[in-house]
This record gives C-alpha cells, structure tokens and sequence, in this order.
C-alpha cells in the first residue's frame, strides 16, 4: 500500500442545488474507500454543511464557484470546500460550541448549528477565512477498519 | 439500501381527528428550505390542530431543515399548542441529539 494521496476534484456553481451532487460524490468515494455507513452519513451532513456556507455567505447575490477536492489517503478522507467569495466571519462569530443543550427554547436563536455539526461530526476540521479572499474549510475523516484489506 | 440515491423532496399532509400530519420524504437541504417553509407556514399558525411532522421516509436533514423546525418549536410553543415528530430515523435522530433540539420535542410528548 502506498502512501500516495490521489484527488479528486469537482467545481461546481455556488447554488444550493447542487449540494447533493456533492453528497452523491462523496458517497461514491467514501463507500469506495470502505468507510462504514454511519461514518458516510456523518460525513455527508458536514461537507453539505460547509457547502451551505459557501452558497449562503461567500457570493452574496453574484454567481460564483465552490471548488471541493476530495484528499484519498491510505487511512483517512480529507474533503477541502473552498470559495472564494466574502469570508464567513458571521458563522466563526456565531461560536464553536453552539448547541442547544442548555437553553430554553424562548433563548434559542436559529443558525449557528451548521459549524457545530461539522465539528462534532468529524475528526478533523480547519477553516481558513481571509477577508476579500474566501474560505477554505478542510473537513477530514479517519478510516478505521475493523480487518486489512485484501 | 439506496441511502445514497438522491430523492426528490416532497411533503404531503393528512388531516384527521384533529391532528395534521406532515410526511415527509427525500432530503430536507437548503435547496427545498423554502417550499418546505412553503408548506408549513398555514399550519404552524392554526391552533385548533395537533401538528405532527411524520420522517419515516426523510433520507436527510441539514442545519437548514434542523432551524426550520426550531422556529415551528418556537412559534407552536408561543401559542402554546403541540409539535411533535414522529418515525425519525436513526441518522437524524443523532443529529437531533447532537444539536439539543431533541429535548423540546421529547418536553411535549409528556404534556397532555
């Protein structure tokens, strides 16, 4: 087995109908790859939420593009969601920890989950936010598998 | 299974002995947010009815659709009038607890 990390790479419109083109792509290479089913249903529900925020925040009323590259490695999926749209301060600035565990439903104020999904939902996530430049979002999962593979 | 077939968002409701339910099916995304908000609006505000969203058959739900839920838990908990969900499966399930919003459904399905 190398070490060698293949990409795939997809571009699409910064349109909220084509995040399941997205999900559908990363059900082709996690299932490939051998992830199990929930730990694919994970995955689907924070890159789609990283792509929301694209769509949502990066390119106001223009058209613009969202590149996402999946990084297949030997043990783990790095997807990379990248706009280069207005960086999304609003959803850092929401908070990291935005749940609604310890508040009563009058307190609670809808948005803000989405960053807290990707979160809680993988082993890894990096943002990159530059005012004017965009945002890289950098969502990564590690593969456990329960025997080798042949 | 077929989980990862993309299926069409639909929602059709039945009303009967006072309780309107809402089935759902295919995936709840940003990109059909606003028919489903479409389709709620009339019901959210009609005190009269018990209103249940049914989601044997949502293969999907983002924090959009998670926000649209909070704000019917919001608006029905003002007028003081049930909203609960029913047949969810277990992958929504876990995002439901994950985020808190599991809590104010289970809250309402001991009143009464």
């Amino acid at each position: 087995m190398s070490d060698d990390i293949q990409k795939v790479i997809i571009q699409l419109p910064a349109s909220a109908e084509y995040v399941d083109i997205v999900r559908l792509n990363l059900y082709g290479i996690a299932s490939k790859m051998g992830f199990s089913y929930e730990d694919i249903e994970d995955m689907k529900v924070a890159v789609s939420e990283a792509c929301n925020n694209s769509v949502l925040y990066a390119y106001e009323q223009e058209d613009g593009l969202v590149d996402v590259i999946f990084e297949v490695g030997a043990d783990a999926l790095s997807i990379t969601v990248k706009d280069e749209g207005e960086s999304f301060d609003k959803v850092k600035a929401s908070g990291e920890r935005m749940t609604l565990h310890d508040k009563e439903l009058s307190d609670v104020q809808v948005g803000g989950l989405g960053f807290y999904l990707m979160q809680a939902l993988m082993d890894e996530v990096n943002v990159i936010s530059e005012s004017g430049k965009g945002t890289v979002v950098t969502l990564t999962k590690k593969l456990h598998l329960s025997e080798e593979r042949v | 299974m077929n989980t990862h077939k993309s299926e069409k968002f639909q929602a059709t409701t039945k009303t009967e002995n006072g309780v309107c339910t809402v089935y759902l099916r295919g995936e709840l995304d940003l990109s059909v947010a606003a028919d489903f908000r479409l389709v709620m609006e009339p019901l959210v505000g009609d005190s009269e009815l018990d209103l249940v969203i049914n989601m044997k058959e949502l293969k999907y739900i983002d924090s959009t659709g998670i926000g649209i839920l909070l704000s019917i838990l919001k608006a029905r908990h003002g007028m003081d009038v049930k909203f609960t969900v029913e047949d969810v499966p277990p992958q929504i399930q876990k995002l439901f607890d994950m985020t808190g919003i599991a809590k104010f459904f289970a809250s309402q399905e001991n009143s009464h």
